[in-house]
């Protein structure tokens, strides 16, 4: 009988033990896997789309998603993913702040086996992040460049204002463009000044520059609110009817300008496109999948006067 | 003495550390060297060209096919005949056709095909030969051997070159108005805001059938 007492606490230890795990091993596979957002900045309602179809496509797909803003700020952005990483995020999706100033912070998720898939903007190195989801600017403005010269006639002068030097984009869309434009020497580009992809910096710059050269036939600008500013300073000299305005990025108040003859086009953009891909290559990732391509680009889609129906909102 | 043995021999490891510290090299030679671990995209693009491409030309959807098979069933057309390196809505098709030689323009060509009356004529660039139509259309290049962006722009580029200096320019002379033409070309569409009438075709093989 005694034997028998002594058994059953033995036992019970045992079935606790084995319940422990049990609800160990069930917490485990039950909780879901965190998916961290960290983006440039919130400021600007492209980057809040960014955010948001990143966050609600990872949620979609069974994941936990928060989204931490950087405002632009390298260190802020650090301190984003050291909180990422110590909170246990799984995965980051990332819109670097800076091409050169973010790496860091990629390569210290990488040292904590976090994979980081970079979104619209990318980091100079091949070797940090799991894969960068990019627009392909270059291509994108290779069409526009195209698109340019027939408008063009293969001949005038133009002005082109570039977004912020540092920036990887501006020189893609700026490169893309003169592998065309380049090949008409009747072309000739007077000015080439940066308005750090600011729409009041473009218009000062371009009234300024129209003091100097009152008689340009076009402005190339690398973003849809310098072409707007562009747009403004033609209207305070006048000569918005005779100066052609492109743009790039795809805003809506750009394809509608583009619809009723104030700008001449653009290049549409996809966040959404970029930010679920970004999502769906994090859940590849948590299934097994390793062999991402470093770099995958997004087609850029040219909107001129011939197709802005297409992309007029709601279509 | 033991002072002055001191400075001479504290003098002599500076003048070696200065020594050691700076030295002169031919910029044409650093730049050489910077060079040889560069991407050539000219020699990859000549290499796709003869290896790839030219081998590839018989895979060339039928022009009036494959508009046929636009229109009727677009899904399943881009699924069987289109490729892109990267994602979204725009897609390459390589297409072959023949036909009379219609008009002769400053930027193209258009060639209407004799098998069918009611075809549109097909425009064929000859002067705005860019973007990534050629590159693409086979779907032959892996995305992963290329880490740099700008690597595979410039196969495009490249590409493109030979086809404006040498596709182009034999044909242009060669050509009159009612000729028979043959053409295996790239084109660009876009799946969802799909426009057959503003199909133009970046030439790879462009010919005057002589009779």
């Amino acid at each position: 009988m005694l034997k028998k007492m002594k058994r059953v606490p033995a036992l019970l230890l045992l079935f606790a033990v084995l319940l422990i795990t049990r609800c160990g091993s069930n917490t485990g596979a039950e909780e879901p896997k965190k998916v961290a957002v960290i983006i440039s900045t919130l400021n600007n309602p492209w980057f809040v789309v960014l955010a948001e179809s990143a966050a609600e496509k990872a949620r979609a797909l069974g994941y936990e998603a928060k989204i931490f803003d950087s405002q632009n700020n390298t260190a802020l952005e650090a301190d984003h993913f050291e909180n990422a990483l110590a909170s246990g995020y799984d995965a980051i999706l990332f819109n670097p702040t800076d091409a050169d100033g973010s790496v860091s912070n990629v390569l210290k998720a990488k040292a904590a086996d976090v994979p980081v898939f970079c979104m619209d903007r990318e980091v100079n190195s091949t070797e940090a992040a799991t894969s960068q989801i990019l627009s392909d600017s270059y291509s994108g403005c290779v069409a526009m460049g195209k698109y340019f010269v027939k408008e063009m006639n293969k001949k005038g002068k133009y002005v082109e204002i570039l977004g912020l030097v540092g920036d990887n984009n501006t020189w893609a869309r700026s490169k893309g463009f003169h592998s065309v434009v380049d090949n008409y020497p009747d072309l000739k580009m007077v000015a080439q000044q940066s308005a750090d992809f600011d729409r009041n910096k473009a218009m000062e710059v371009l009234e300024s520059v129209l003091q100097a050269h009152p008689d340009i036939d076009a402005v190339f600008c690398g973003n849809d609110a310098m072409a707007m500013g562009a747009y403004q300073a033609l209207v305070a000299a006048g000569t918005e009817d005779r100066v052609k305005v492109f743009g790039f990025d795809g805003a809506d108040d750009v394809v509608k300008s583009i619809s009723n003859g104030k700008i001449a086009a653009t290049g549409m953009q996809f966040p959404v496109v970029m930010a679920q891909t970004a999502a769906s290559y994090a859940d590849e990732y948590f299934k097994g999948k390793r062999d991402f391509p470093q770099k995958m680009p997004v087609a850029v889609e040219l909107v001129k006067q011939e197709n802005v129906e297409d992309y007029l909102a709601g279509k | 003495m033991k002072k002055r043995l001191k400075y001479i021999i504290a003098a002599v490891v500076v003048v070696l550390l200065a020594y050691n510290s700076v030295y002169f090299e031919k910029l044409s030679e650093v730049k050489a060297e910077a060079a040889t671990g560069k991407f050539d995209a000219a020699s990859y693009a000549a290499t796709f060209w003869d290896t790839k491409l030219m081998p590839g030309l018989n895979q060339a959807v039928e022009v009036n096919d494959l508009m046929a098979q636009l229109q009727s069933d677009k899904e399943a057309a881009f699924k069987a005949h289109s490729n892109a390196l990267g994602i979204g809505n725009i897609r390459y098709f390589l297409i072959k056709g023949e036909g009379e030689l219609s008009s002769i323009n400053e930027n193209d060509v258009t060639i209407l095909a004799m098998a069918d009356g009611e075809q549109k004529p097909v425009k064929i660039a000859t002067e705005f030969v860019y973007g990534n139509a050629v590159r693409d259309a086979l779907g032959l290049v892996d995305l992963n051997d290329f880490s740099n962006t700008m690597d595979l722009n410039n196969v495009s580029e490249e590409l493109n070159r030979k086809i404006r200096t040498e596709v182009v320019p034999p044909f242009r002379a060669a050509a009159k108005k009612g000729d028979k033409v043959t053409f295996i070309g790239a084109i660009e569409l876009n799946k969802e805001h799909l426009r057959l009438d503003e199909i133009e075709v970046i030439p790879v093989a462009l010919e005057v059938v002589k009779e």
